[in-house]
C-alpha cells in the first residue's frame, strides 16, 4: 500500500504532534514532518491541513516580522487542539492495536 | 541557488502563484488570499534552500498543489471542473516555458506594460468598428450614426469603461469571452484601419498637395484632373506618325474642353483664370472655335487662403520650355505617345491676357 494514501488519514494527529512540541510556521511543520521519517508528506497536504486546523479552532496563529525574508505565520496548539490530539492518539493506538491484531492473526493463520 | 538565478526563480515563482490562483479562483477572495499567502511564504522559505530544481518539480504542477491544498484545507474541489482541465494545464505548462525564456520574458514585460494602452485603444475600437462596419470609416473621431458629436461622446465613455474592465479582477468564466472578444475587435480594426486609409480622400489630398500622389485615384480629383490607368497626367506631349515632335499642338476633349492635365506650376502665382471662348459678333460664344483664352477672373487666394490682388498675377506668364523625350527609332511609329493631334487649342497654352 501506498504510504501517502494511510498519511491522509493520519495528517492532522501527525501536524498537531509536531506544533505540541514546539510552534512552527508552514515549511517549518512540513520539514519536521519529513525528518521524523514522513518523508511522502506533501507541501500542500500540510498547509491545507494547518489552514484546516486553524479554521476548526485547533490552533492558533500569530506572524514574526522578519527583517531577513519573508514575515512568517506560526501555528500554535491551543486546548481545543491538544484535546483533539488526545483523543485522535487514543483513536489510533486502537486502531493500530486491531490492525496489528488482523495481521497477527493473519500471518498465523 | 546562486545569484545569477536568482531572476530566473523570481519568475518561477510568479509563474507558479499565478497559476495556482487561478485554480484557486472560484473561491471566496478572503479565503482565496490566505492561502496564497501561505503559499507565497512557502516558495520564499523553499527559495533559502539551496535546491535549484524548478519549483514545478519540487512542489509537483500549480493544478496539483491547489488540488491537493484544497482537498486538505476541507475545501470543495474547484468549480466547473472538466476533464480538459490537464490540458489547460499542459498549456499553462508552455505558457510558462515560454515566459522563463529570456526573450519570453521580456515580451510578457512588453505586453503587461503596454496593457494600459490596450485597453484605450479596446474601448476607441468598440465604437469605430462598427461604425467603420457600417461605412463610415472616420479617423480619428468615428461618427456612429452619421453623428461625429456622438462620437465624441461615446469613445471616452467607452475607453473608461474598457480600463475600468481591464483594471477589474474578472470572475474566471468572464476572462475568456474578454479575451476573444478584444482580439476579435482588434482583428476587424486592423482590417478596417488597413482597408479604409487608401479610399480616404484626405489622405490623397494630402499627398497630392505636395506633388507626390503615392496612390493611384479611380477618379479625377483636386490638382489631378486627368488621369490615366497609371495614375494622374501631369503631361501630354504630342508626335507626328514620324516620330517628330508637334510644337504648338493644343489638345481638347470632344466637347471642347481643354485637357487639364494636372497642377500647372507656371501658374503657382495663385491667381485664378478662367476659360473663355470666343464670342460671335452677337456675344454668344461659338462651339468649337478655337483658340480660347483665359483671362484672369480675380478669384485666386495664396496658399494661406488670402485673395490674390489681381494686379499682382502676370497674365503674360507662359508656360515654360519642357525638354521633349527622344521618340524611338522609325518604324514603331505605332507607339506614338501623342493622345491626339486633332490640332485643337489646349489649355497648355494660356494666352497672353
Amino acid at each position: 500500500m501506498d504510504a501517502s494514501q494511510l498519511l491522509k488519514g493520519v495528517l492532522d494527529v501527525a501536524v498537531l504532534a509536531v506544533v505540541r512540541d514546539a510552534d512552527g510556521y508552514g515549511y517549518d511543520v512540513v520539514r519536521r514532518l519529513r525528518n521524523a521519517g514522513l518523508e511522502d508528506v506533501g507541501d500542500a497536504s500540510v498547509y491545507g491541513t494547518l489552514r484546516r486546523l486553524y479554521q476548526a479552532g485547533a490552533l492558533t496563529s500569530y506572524v514574526v516580522p522578519s527583517d531577513e525574508g519573508p514575515h512568517r505565520k506560526y501555528y500554535a496548539i491551543n486546548d481545543r487542539g491538544r484535546s483533539v490530539l488526545e483523543d485522535s492518539t487514543k483513536t489510533w493506538r486502537t486502531f493500530v492495536d486491531t490492525v496489528d491484531g488482523v495481521l497477527g492473526r493473519t500471518v498465523a493463520a | 541557488m546562486t545569484a545569477p538565478a536568482a531572476p530566473d526563480l523570481a519568475r518561477q515563482v510568479q509563474n507558479y502563484l499565478v497559476a495556482v490562483e487561478c485554480e484557486l479562483s472560484d473561491l471566496p477572495a478572503e479565503e482565496r488570499g490566505d492561502l496564497l499567502e501561505d503559499l507565497e511564504t512557502h516558495l520564499a522559505s523553499l527559495a533559502e534552500e539551496d535546491d535549484d530544481r524548478p519549483i514545478d518539480v519540487r512542489l509537483g504542477s500549480p493544478v496539483a498543489y491547489a488540488a491537493e491544498l484544497r482537498s486538505a484545507a476541507g475545501l470543495p474541489p474547484r468549480e466547473g471542473a472538466r476533464p480538459s482541465r490537464d490540458r489547460s494545464a499542459e498549456l499553462r505548462r508552455w505558457v510558462g516555458r515560454a515566459q522563463a525564456h529570456p526573450l519570453g520574458h521580456e515580451v510578457h514585460r512588453l505586453l503587461l506594460e503596454l496593457r494600459p494602452a490596450w485597453w484605450v485603444l479596446r474601448g476607441y475600437l468598440l465604437i469605430a468598428v462598427p461604425t467603420a462596419l457600417s461605412g463610415d470609416w472616420d479617423f480619428p473621431v468615428p461618427a456612429p450614426l452619421g453623428s461625429e458629436a456622438l462620437g465624441v461622446l461615446l469613445v471616452p465613455a467607452a475607453v473608461a469603461g474598457s480600463v475600468w474592465l481591464g483594471r477589474r479582477e474578472l470572475p474566471s468564466r468572464w476572462r475568456v469571452p474578454v479575451v476573444v472578444g478584444g482580439a476579435f475587435l482588434g482583428f476587424l480594426g486592423f482590417v478596417a484601419a488597413v482597408d479604409g486609409s487608401p479610399s480616404d480622400s484626405a489622405d490623397y489630398g494630402y499627398a497630392a498637395e505636395y506633388g507626390y500622389p503615392d496612390v493611384v485615384p479611380e477618379q479625377a480629383i483636386g490638382q489631378y484632373p486627368l488621369v490615366s490607368r497609371y495614375g494622374p497626367v501631369t503631361d501630354v506631349l504630342p508626335y507626328a506618325a514620324d516620330g517628330t515632335p508637334l510644337t504648338d499642338v493644343l489638345l481638347y476633349d470632344q466637347d471642347g474642353r481643354p485637357l487639364a492635365v494636372g497642377f500647372q506650376e507656371w501658374w503657382a502665382d495663385g491667381c485664378s483664370r478662367e476659360l473663355r471662348q470666343p464670342l460671335a459678333a452677337d456675344g454668344v460664344p461659338v462651339a468649337h472655335a478655337f483658340p480660347q483664352r483665359y483671362v484672369l477672373d480675380g478669384s485666386g487666394t495664396d496658399e494661406f487662403g488670402q485673395p490674390v490682388p489681381l494686379g499682382s498675377c502676370d497674365a503674360t506668364v507662359q508656360r515654360p520650355e519642357v525638354s521633349l523625350p527622344e521618340f524611338p527609332p522609325s518604324g514603331s511609329v505605332s507607339g506614338s505617345v501623342s493622345g491626339s493631334t486633332s490640332g485643337s487649342v489646349s489649355e497648355a497654352s494660356p494666352s497672353g491676357d
